[in-house]
């Protein structure tokens, strides 16, 4: 179970790295020598943010153009799902051990994982 | 600054950064959000979003490796993980009646303050034996390892309510400061709960990276995570945290200890710093 665990993890961080490594390659042969500062500029007003996609709908738009910045994101987002992914795993683990409570307390908190990740950007409060 | 220097210097420090927190538990923004806002100039909302990257990066980069040589223990982490995402839920929720300032100063001074326990068992390889009684008894909260050298290491936590609170004080912390928390849970597991120090650090390390997952769609949706920033980070971080993975395995607990104890010192002179408004 931990080998799977370990093969998944791996496999995940491998597979981001790759996605992330190749967004970065596309954008510095286009723009290796351009000043960062026009990057950098803090612009959240903007829609959609700046010049970079913050939303799964402009980043699935971007990627069909080949965006580094969309493709880019997408290795953040498979990054993003290990955490995720190693939870999930371990709530497998306890109830191979019929390990009710852990059981319990793990699903507890991969619910409030999986909630606070996909419901709190939809409350305006945390939007700020 | 064109491009092409900005993504080396910041792929290089990540590195670093990857390495260190990959070893000591923590995610590695004490060193990215300094080096981006002092040295690079770039909007604090993007270096906390570059943070967040960071320390999911660190977490998941290392992840592999503790979970095949079982340094981690899951079911500790999994406990204190509830008091954790309580203390970051009540944290977000207060954080708009607390001056950051007051709490920068007090969480640093607590910070430094625990550097006197954590010095004086700073030759300690191994905790003596605790008996498993009580709570920690009831949810089994125990754990062995296998170092390097083929001895087998077995520990039974202790005063898991004690952990839990300083686990609600680390989730507060995140909650409020929207910074890691790391130090905290190394030092509730160290001090409190008499865990072998590279138990305490992986542990952390697991933590870290489901704390700062459950926030990360807020600071994503907000656009707060600039890729062209958090790229090299990210890239940086996963080559830090294999290299420093490699080394705990093989560390002794002491000098993880030690290196921790430094860190420790480090973030609390930061958050001083940054209460004074230096």
């Amino acid at each position: 179970m931990n080998k799977i665990l370990g093969i998944v993890l791996r496999s995940g961080v491998i597979f981001s790295g790759a996605i992330i490594a190749t967004g970065t390659a596309l954008f510095i042969a286009n723009h290796s020598l351009d000043n960062t500062s026009a990057y950098l500029v803090y612009n959240p007003g903007l829609i959609p943010h700046g010049n970079f996609p913050a939303s799964l709908a402009s980043i699935g738009s971007g990627l069909a153009s080949l965006d580094p910045s969309s493709i880019i994101q997408l290795g953040f987002l498979v990054l993003l799902a290990t955490p995720v992914a190693r939870v999930a795993f371990s709530l497998f683990l306890f109830a191979a051990e019929k390990d009710r409570r852990f059981v319990y307390l793990t699903a507890a908190v991969l619910t409030v994982l999986l909630f606070s990740m996909l419901a709190t950007p939809l409350f305006p409060l945390f939007n700020g | 600054m064109i491009v092409i220097e900005f993504f080396l210097t910041l792929f290089v420090a990540s590195i670093a950064a990857g390495a260190l927190g990959s070893i000591v538990g923590i995610g590695g923004g004490l060193i990215v959000i300094p080096i981006l806002t002092l040295f690079l100039g770039v909007d604090i909302h993007y270096a906390i979003g570059a943070s967040i990257v960071s320390i999911i990066a660190t977490s998941s980069g290392a992840a592999a490796t503790y979970v095949k040589d079982r340094i981690t223990n899951l079911r500790i982490g999994m406990f204190l993980e509830t008091g954790t995402t309580i203390g970051s839920i009540i944290g977000a929720a207060i954080a708009a009646y607390l001056s950051a300032i007051v709490l920068e100063a007090i969480f640093g001074t607590i910070l430094i303050i625990s550097l006197v326990p954590l010095v004086r068992k700073i030759g300690e390889e191994f905790p003596p034996i605790q008996e498993l009684k009580g709570l920690a008894k009831k949810l089994n909260l125990r754990g062995d390892y296998v170092e390097r050298d083929g001895r087998k290491i077995e520990y039974n936590a202790t005063n898991p309510g004690r952990g839990l609170v300083g686990m609600l004080v680390a989730g507060l912390i995140s909650g409020l400061l929207g910074i890691g928390s790391g130090t905290f849970k190394v030092l509730s597991m160290d001090l409190a709960m008499k865990l072998p120090m590279k138990v305490s650090t992986t542990t952390s390390n697991f933590m870290i990276g489901v704390t700062a997952a459950a926030s990360a769609g807020i600071y994503f949706a907000r656009g707060d995570v600039n890729p062209l920033i958090t790229a090299p980070v990210a890239l940086g971080i996963l080559i830090g945290a294999s290299i420093g993975t490699h080394l705990l395995v093989k560390a002794k607990n002491t000098a993880v200890r030690k290196i921790f104890a430094i860190v420790l010192a480090a973030s609390a002179i930061e958050m001083i710093i940054r209460a004074l408004g230096f």
